[in-house]
């Protein structure tokens, strides 16, 4: 079962990645969306590298690995897609935004209640607790950007509205990471399956999202 | 013989360090970056040893989980050093990047050949020979990448390079474990080449309209020049 979940997930980030280099990797092309891009790569190569192992004879729930690290940069590059490259031109830091800031809290903090409920109150194992708390250290950041830029009033550039669709996929996929990591340290095949097909489902769709947000922002 | 690791060293190192002063300074950068990967390389050898005494000679676990996340952190440790002191010059950090990965495997290759000098054959040098140096070399290069970024986008930079980081890791993992299993080796050769290819033809395409974009430009220029 993990192995069909995740040749499912990598097959969908591959066709996003492949699309996303044929339309984002030529000159002058918006860096934000190379970002979202290469994020979809990392979750392929993350995918990869478990069925890889999986096919070599390994299992991916009895101890770290390092498929667990294409989780991890998938966070990153979502984060600094948002942080790096269209945070400063949408906040100002004045006081007229301070509302929107503060709410977007509310991500982080939801992440942090999900990490405890399903891995500090359960009895998982301690490898567990330290995997679930590095992805949820990984996914605090990136989550705050994609509240704050899903709700964000579109002032001056109206990107902002072109990317919320975005912007509610990568916050879902966050939460399904980490539930997906729960149900692994669970050993619980049918959870991950439907964690997976969520994802592979936001992997597919999230370029051709980023490209018609592009569109209509250029437009 | 216990010495042998610094013996090569010694035998490929000092003769290319002799040739540096004789280089025109374009390729003594090269080349400089070619004995930074080989020292690299002997460096992660004795790290690598730490960690496999460590984790109790697993040398399947230490291959595939940990050897890739050091020599890929001590890789990109020059890298970091040149683009924060000398230039933060994508063409120059990206063709720094891949040298440095072409000297680490070269010695990583050469190293493995006295070690197992009785069961290599030339199939087994040619495989080896574009298998891994194009593995380390792209590897390095995708952090080269993002370190590009360094004083351009410090926000960016931390984020970008990291995340790249990861995914030279996963990608030094997946081609270590390929390698070594007996159905899927083969699979491993050919991968390094498989994104190798990819990447040339986009820097090809991408030149190509670069270039077409300034003859435009420049035609433009002279149009408008012979109107006026």
């Amino acid at each position: 079962m993990y192995l069909i979940a995740n040749i499912i997930v990598c097959v969908c980030a591959l066709t996003g990645f492949i699309y996303g280099v044929i339309k984002f990797f030529r000159p002058r092309q918006a860096l934000y969306a190379q970002m979202i891009t290469l994020s979809l790569g990392c979750i392929t190569f993350g995918r990869l590298f478990n069925i890889v192992r999986l096919m070599t004879g390994g299992d991916l729930t009895s101890g770290f690995q390092l498929g667990f690290l294409g989780m991890v940069g998938s966070l990153m590059f979502f984060f600094s897609a948002n942080y790096g490259t269209v945070d400063s031109l949408l906040d100002d830091r004045t006081k007229a935004f301070r509302k929107y800031r503060l709410i977007a809290f509310a991500a982080p903090a939801a992440v942090m209640i999900v990490y405890v409920l399903l891995f500090l109150l359960g009895d998982s194992s301690l490898l567990w607790i330290i995997l679930g708390a590095v992805l949820s250290l990984f996914a605090l950041p990136a989550s705050y950007f994609n509240l704050k830029h899903l709700i964000f009033p579109d002032v001056d550039f109206g990107v902002v509205k072109c990317l919320r669709p975005y912007n509610l996929l990568a916050l879902i996929y966050t939460v399904v990471i980490i539930i997906e990591c729960f149900a692994m340290s669970r050993d619980n095949e049918i959870l991950t399956l439907v964690c997976c097909c969520i994802t592979a489902l936001i992997a597919v769709t999230v370029i051709p999202l980023i490209v018609r947000g592009i569109k209509k922002w250029r437009t | 013989m216990e010495n042998m690791i610094y013996i090569l060293y010694i035998c490929m190192f000092v003769p290319l360090l002799l040739s540096l002063p004789l280089m025109q300074k374009s390729s003594r950068g090269i080349m400089i970056f070619i004995l930074i990967g080989i020292s690299a390389a002997l460096f992660i050898s004795e790290v690598n040893g730490i960690f496999l005494q460590l984790l109790g000679y697993n040398s399947l676990f230490v291959t595939t989980t940990v050897t890739p996340a050091t020599e890929e952190i001590i890789k990109g440790i020059p890298i970091l050093i040149y683009a924060f002191v000398i230039t933060d010059n994508r063409e120059k950090l990206l063709a720094s990047s891949f040298a440095l990965g072409i000297g680490f495997a070269l010695f990583e290759n050469t190293f493995i050949l006295v070690n197992s000098v009785e069961s290599v054959s030339i199939g087994w040098a040619v495989i080896r020979g574009f298998s891994t140096a194009l593995m380390h070399g792209i590897c390095t290069v995708a952090v080269g990448y993002g370190m590009s970024f360094v004083k351009k986008k410090k926000k960016l930079f931390y984020c970008g390079t990291f995340s790249l980081l990861m995914m030279a890791i996963i990608y030094h993992g997946i081609f270590n474990m390929l390698v070594q299993s007996e159905q899927l080796k083969y699979l491993g050769f050919v991968l390094p080449a498989a994104t190798y290819i990819p990447v040339i033809i986009i820097l090809v395409l991408n030149a190509k309209n670069k270039k077409k974009s300034a003859g435009k430009n420049l035609k433009k220029k002279t149009n408008k020049e012979q109107i006026n």
